[in-house]
This record gives C-alpha cells, sequence and structure tokens, in this order.
C-alpha cells in the first residue's frame, strides 16, 4: 500500500485536492437513522459548503451512505447499487446496525457487519448518529480523499473472491451484471 | 489575427462564465433557503471531478457519439452568437441558422439517452421535445416579430439598430410584448422551476442524466454551463440591445440570470401537461399581440 502511495504523480495530488472538494451522496435510508439526513441538508447544518450534495441515481453518486440494518434482501439492492457506481466510490456505515448489527443483533434477518459484503470506508457509530456526527465524518473523508488514502474501493476489486464468497453465503448466487474483474483488467485498477 | 484568437479562446471564456454563472445559481438558491451553500468554484470541481473517475460505462457506440454531437453542436451555436468584439461568424449565419443548430444537442442527447434503454431517461426526453413545442414557437415568433421591426434576421444588424437609440432603442422597450413573451420562453428553455420538467431530481431521477455516469455527465455538465451562456446571449442581444463591450455585457449577464433564478427559488414544479399549456396561452398570445402590433 504505502509503495503504492509513494509513487503517486504530482498531477493525482493535486487533483485529490481539488475532487475532494466534490462528493456526491446517494443514501439508502431503510434503517431508522434517515430521519438524520434531512437537518444535515438543509439550513441548520448544510452540507452542501462542504460540495456534498444528494444525487439520486448510483451512476452519479461517489458515496453510498447506508443508514442503519440491512436486511438479507436490502443487503442485495445495496450490492447491486454499488456495482452500478462508477470508481471511486466509498461506503460509509452509518449506525451501529452497520457495524455490529446493534439491537439487530439477534435477528434472523438482518445482516450484522457491512465490511464483510462491501468495502466500508468509515463508520459512524452511534444509535442514531446526530447531524454533527455525520458532518464529521464527511470531513473525515474530505482530509481522507485530500490525502490520497481513501482507498478502500480498490479492496473490492483486488479482493472480489472474499466479498462474492461472503454474498453468496447469505443470499446465494445473483447476477449483478457487473463483471468485476473483467473492469479491473479494462480500466487499469 | 484576432479572429483566430478568439475563435480558439471563445469556448474556454464562455465556459468560464458559463461556470462561475452556474456556481452563483447555486449560491444564489442556497441564500434562499437561508445555507450558507457552495463556493462560487464548486461546478468546476463538479466537472473535475466527473471527468477524472476512474471507471465509465458505456452503453454502445450510439451513447459515445451523441455526446460528441451534444458538445459539438453546443460550440457550433456558440460561434454563430455574436459578443462583444466577436461577430465574425454570425455574417455567414442569421438567426435562423441558430434555431437549426440549437436542435442538434437535444437530438444528440434524444439519441444517446435512447441507447441507454433506461425508462427514466425516455420519459425525460420525451418531456424535454415536448417542452420543446412548447418554448419553441413563442419564441420563434418573437424573432419573426423582431426581424419585421428591424428588417433584417442578422444579429449584428439588429444590435446595431438597437443599440443606434441608446436604452430606447432596445428590444424590449419598443415591443415589450415580444419582450415579455421571449422571457418566459428563455425560462422554459433553460429548463429552471418552474419548467424544470426535464430533469426532475424527485420524479424521474434526473431524466436523461439517469445513466451517465463519470466523463458522460461531465460532458454534459460542460455543455450545460456553455448552453446557459448561449440562451442568455441570444436574449440580451434580441432585447437587450446587445452589449458594447464586455463590461456591459456580464453585468447584462448577471442582471438576466438573478431575474431567472429569483422565478427559480420561488416556485415549484409544473407538471408536464401544465408547462405546455402555460406556454401556449401566456407567451404564445403575448407574442402574437406583439407581431400584430408589428404588423398593423
Ligand atoms: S443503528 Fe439504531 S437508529 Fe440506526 S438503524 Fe440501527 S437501530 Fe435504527
Amino acid at each position: 500500500m504505502s509503495e503504492k502511495l509513494t509513487q503517486r504523480k504530482a498531477w493525482d495530488i493535486v487533483l485529490d485536492k481539488l475532487t475532494k472538494r466534490s462528493l456526491w451522496m446517494l443514501h439508502y435510508c431503510t434503517g431508522c437513522g434517515a430521519i438524520e439526513l434531512p437537518p444535515t441538508m438543509t439550513s441548520r447544518y448544510d452540507m452542501e459548503r462542504f460540495g456534498i450534495s444528494a444525487m439520486v441515481t448510483p451512476r452519479q453518486a461517489d458515496i453510498l451512505l447506508i443508514t442503519g440494518y440491512l436486511s438479507v434482501k436490502t443487503l442485495q439492492r445495496v450490492i447491486l447499487t454499488y456495482e452500478q457506481m462508477q470508481a471511486p466510490k466509498y461506503v460509509i456505515g452509518f449506525g451501529s446496525c452497520t457495524i455490529n448489527g446493534g439491537m439487530y443483533w439477534n435477528s434472523y434477518a438482518t445482516i450484522k457487519s457491512l465490511d464483510q459484503y462491501l468495502p466500508v470506508e468509515l463508520y459512524i457509530a452511534g444509535c442514531m448518529p446526530r447531524p454533527e456526527a455525520i458532518i464529521s465524518s464527511f470531513t473525515e473523508l474530505i482530509d481522507r480523499i485530500g490525502r490520497g488514502e481513501a482507498n478502500s474501493w480498490q479492496d473490492y476489486y483486488d479482493n472480489y473472491d472474499f466479498y462474492k464468497k461472503n454474498q453468496e453465503h447469505v443470499f446465494g448466487e445473483i447476477n449483478t451484471y457487473v463483471d468485476i474483474k473483467d473492469d479491473k483488467v479494462k480500466f487499469g485498477i | 489575427m484576432s479572429t483566430v484568437l478568439w475563435i480558439i479562446f471563445y469556448p474556454i471564456i464562455a465556459f468560464a462564465i458559463g461556470v462561475i454563472l452556474l456556481g452563483y445559481g447555486r449560491k444564489f438558491n442556497a441564500r434562499v433557503q437561508r445555507r450558507y451553500g457552495p463556493p462560487i468554484q464548486q461546478v468546476f470541481y463538479d466537472i473535475l471531478k466527473l471527468m477524472s473517475k476512474r471507471t465509465n460505462i458505456s452503453h454502445g457506440w450510439m451513447h459515445d457519439t451523441a455526446l460528441v454531437m451534444l458538445l459539438g453542436g453546443t460550440l457550433l451555436t456558440l460561434y454563430f452568437i455574436p459578443v462583444p468584439g466577436f461577430d465574425f461568424f454570425s455574417g455567414y449565419g442569421d438567426f435562423l441558422v441558430v434555431m437549426y443548430i440549437l436542435l442538434i444537442p437535444s437530438l444528440g442527447m434524444a439519441l444517446g439517452v435512447g441507447e441507454t434503454a433506461n425508462p427514466n431517461g425516455s420519459i425525460g426526453i420525451s418531456r424535454a421535445l415536448q417542452m420543446l413545442a412548447g418554448y419553441d414557437i413563442p419564441f420563434a415568433l418573437t424573432f419573426i416579430g423582431m426581424a419585421i421591426l428591424a428588417g433584417t434576421t442578422n444579429f449584428s444588424e439588429i444590435i446595431a439598430l438597437q443599440q443606434a437609440e441608446g436604452i430606447f432603442g432596445w428590444g424590449l422597450m419598443t415591443n415589450p410584448f415580444l419582450g415579455v413573451a421571449a422571457l418566459i420562453a428563455l425560462h422554459g428553455m433553460m429548463g429552471e422551476k418552474p419548467f424544470e420538467v426535464m430533469v426532475a431530481p424527485h420524479e424521474i431521477a434526473t431524466g436523461p442524466m439517469t445513466e451517465m455516469g463519470g466523463k458522460y455527465l461531465g460532458m454534459m455538465m460542460i455543455q450545460h454551463a456553455l448552453n446557459v451562456v448561449i440562451e442568455l446571449t441570444i436574449y440580451i442581444n434580441l432585447f437587450l440591445g446587445g452589449a458594447a463591450n464586455w463590461a456591459s455585457y456580464l453585468v447584462k449577464l448577471f442582471v438576466l440570470m438573478t431575474l431567472i433564478l429569483s422565478v427559480n427559488a420561488l416556485f415549484g414544479r409544473f407538471r408536464v401537461d401544465d408547462a405546455v399549456r402555460f406556454m401556449w396561452k401566456v407567451p404564445l398570445v403575448l407574442a402574437v399581440i406583439g407581431v400584430l402590433i408589428i404588423i398593423l
């Protein structure tokens, strides 16, 4: 990893400094935490001042914000959505349900740890996290992109077998219509 | 020599103005909603980010070609509209040419989005074409009126005629009916609320842009930035007496943009049939009255 970082070209460093100011977010809101997002977007906390705005389709988005628990069924949709996004892309797990299952720990229908299925860049702890916590996680993400350290998305291309195995373990085989290994070669990631 | 320089650098200048106008629009909207808002160069960051995406999904060769048509048609239109210091091409093509090539980008978009086969995209395109039927008729009529009034279809001559008589020679003053009709049609052309039916993020997920990501969306945003400048400049040339120098041109651009943004900030969205009906009721009737006044 550090090998890769030292070899970054000067142009990439400049580009990171500029592109970190523009992040478009797709929020996947089946959990209860979605209620904290409207104050984050509107005049009280105003996340647009960091260049973060909400987008409506996965093709345009950079951040996938998973608010709260994911049932086995919704996990499939999240994976379909994630694979449609264009790299670099960042998954943010929001709330304790995405970290360890939270209060749904005993449930037969929800998954426990999101990072078994998707490469998570950041977790926001809390049940549910306040808008201040969301904003601080966004600024943390911006700083990481600026330093060129937000590389979790590459893990999905590098360790696809690991993620695929875990995904198939919970819901069997699905066709996501995206050939990750092919993309890795095609785009040189 | 200066013409060559203009041809090379004018698209870059227009792009810079368009990006700043769009950034200003986002800041303006934020302030109306009592937010701090993004920095004024935000749109530039957005475009840079989109163009530096690592993966890009192509849906086929029409999808790729369409983007070239989109950007190429817009650049072509840009050259035919005179700005202070650069009216080389407007001697070769008048307003009729501009009306004609303004359709190339929409056609390109329709073809490209058709290939992505996304239902939201197709709905967006059909809405865009319906709106086109709405605003293009009043807009063409206002131009016919101005052409009869001035006795020419050439942009530069219309501008010269208006500037000869100072502020009272402006098209908006000599025929306010046409001026107001064209202003409303311009609003529809720019797709700002209440005529935002084509994009409508909460209804059809940004319509034509649904399947566009990465560099594709970046090209569309560049085109949008150029398009804003084109549409505002057409109106300034026809009804606000063109511009004698760059200072007055920029002032007129920002004033006109502010007017449109204020309406945009106040309204919700029309349904598409309501929008077309409104276009055929208000600006069309105003334009017909304006033309009748000139003829009679
Ligand atoms: S972390 Fe708490 S608030 Fe969020 S989805 Fe789980 S139970 Fe709900």
